[in-house]
């Protein structure tokens, strides 16, 4: 094929890309929030057999490449048990669980970062377990935990370039058949990465935006 | 009536209590002296069910606190003020008071925070019941934390060193509400330092040493030369206590 011109069209190209990337991130960390989530919770309450299973799940997802989760998910799994399995359910299965998993450990450190003294007060008063976490760990355990957070959905919305590999046409996909059809690789890979830059910039803002309002009580007001 | 029969606790191979009786009866105030390290507030946290009984056993008004199913009314009866005042971060002190009123009485909230604020108020700090804890002195804090307990009505007041970590000044501001609590008929369970406060409010002394309880004694008996005096190890303890 011929290399071609940049044409307007190519605009409604990149804005269909990043929707298929904002969308997928958007779909992934929320499964990906809630599934970690709940995890942290049956750890909180010390559920047995299922907590193991679950570390060692986790374990299993932050200890080796997306890429390769991805390819086991898209390509391995599918063979495997005989299913069918489309690129979009492949990304969107591999980067929630990722996610996920790595929600966990942050779910899991601030919840125990609550001192154990409060949680001793608001038993003694006798709240439940279930309200202990909702009134006196949860709020303090979520402020704690946007700033990691937000850190890793920053960096989960850049590993979503991945799933281009597999033919979802998310931005990095996009990127790279205009590459090929324009032959302009510098003009091409800065504009998907000053789009990627501009997701994540906002990602990192409503984040810190987000942890100002939800420390306030905590607020550093200076030595 | 708090009942502590033959209660053996121990930590590994430490044994903190070994077999306590001890009987609060309500309109008491029964203050536990001795020296760190002797069991005191590990007692406190048996009554309280924070620690499981390794032997014997523990009713507050025939509720045993070893039992799930008991244990949550027997905490409805007793109400804890910490050492260090355990507040809720998060929450203002107003919140810090209604969240257990709230959630475990099913109080409704307005009537709730009504009552806050005239405890509040009743302790000097009618002003500052949307301060959080890090806006508060220590002595706002306990303060707080009294009031914390006393909203949820409790027939029992559990008090663990609670002005331990207070200087004098605000010691004093807290010790000032406790006798308030004292004369107008609260039983209370006092763990403390504070010799001559307790010999003002109490009318029972009991004296903890390894664990085991040495002394326990109305407290005109406790003082008296022929009663707790008499024990050798009570007489050290109150002189030593006496010379700081």
């Amino acid at each position: 094929m011929r290399y071609a011109e940049f044409t307007p069209f190519d605009l409604v190209l990149l804005a269909q890309g990043l929707g298929v990337t904002v969308g997928l991130f958007l779909a992934t960390t929320l499964i990906g929030l809630f599934l970690g989530a709940l995890w942290g919770v049956i750890r909180f309450y010390r559920t047995p057999v299922l907590t193991q299973f679950i570390t060692f799940v986790a374990e299993i997802l932050k200890n080796s490449p997306v890429l390769v989760q991805l390819f086991l998910v898209f390509f391995g799994f599918p063979a495997f048990f005989k299913l069918n399995m489309t690129p979009v359910n492949a990304a969107v299965i591999t980067l929630s669980l990722n996610t996920a998993a790595f929600v966990y450990v942050i779910a899991v450190s601030s919840i125990e970062s609550i001192g154990r003294d409060q949680v001793e007060a608001a038993r003694v008063f006798g709240l439940t377990r279930w309200q202990v976490l909702r009134h006196v760990i949860a709020p303090q355990a979520l402020a704690f935990s946007i700033g990691p957070l937000t850190a890793l959905l920053v960096n989960q919305l850049q590993v979503t370039s991945l799933i281009s590999v597999i033919g979802v046409m998310d931005l990095a996909k996009i990127g790279a058949n205009l590459n090929l059809r324009t032959l302009q690789p510098f003009i091409v890979w800065t504009v998907v990465g000053v789009l990627y830059y501009l997701a994540a910039k906002l990602v990192a803002t409503l984040g810190a935006r987000l942890e100002k309002r939800l420390r306030a009580h905590s607020a550093f007001r200076g030595l | 009536m708090i009942k502590v029969e033959n209660v053996k606790k121990a930590f590994g191979p430490v044994t903190v209590l070994d077999g306590v009786n001890l009987v609060v009866n309500p309109g008491e105030v029964v203050s536990i002296l001795g020296s760190s390290g002797s069991g005191k507030s590990t007692l406190i946290r048996c009554i309280n069910g924070l620690e499981k009984l390794n032997a014997g056993r523990i009713t507050v008004d025939d509720f045993d606190v070893s039992k799930p199913k008991d244990l949550a009314e027997a905490r409805k009866r007793s109400g804890t003020v910490f050492q260090l005042f355990n507040l809720y971060p998060h929450m203002t002190a107003l919140q810090n008071i209604t969240l257990a009123p709230v959630e475990v009485l099913k109080r409704p909230r307005a009537e709730a925070e009504a009552e806050g604020r005239a405890l509040l108020a009743s302790v000097g700090l009618g002003d500052r019941a949307d301060a959080y804890s890090s806006q508060l002195s220590g002595g706002q804090r306990q303060r707080v934390g009294i009031c914390r307990a006393l909203a949820m009505k409790p027939r029992y007041l559990l008090l663990d060193e609670v002005t331990s970590a207070l200087d004098p000044e605000m010691t004093a501001e807290v010790l000032d509400i406790l006798a308030k609590l004292a004369a107008g008929g609260t039983t209370m369970v006092f763990v403390t330092h504070e010799i001559e406060f307790a010999r003002q409010i109490s009318s029972r002394i009991v004296f903890l040493e390894k664990g085991k309880l040495l002394v326990d004694l109305p407290t005109a008996e406790f003082f008296a030369e022929t009663g707790g005096l008499a024990q050798p190890r009570v007489a050290q303890f109150l002189s030593k206590m006496r010379k700081d």
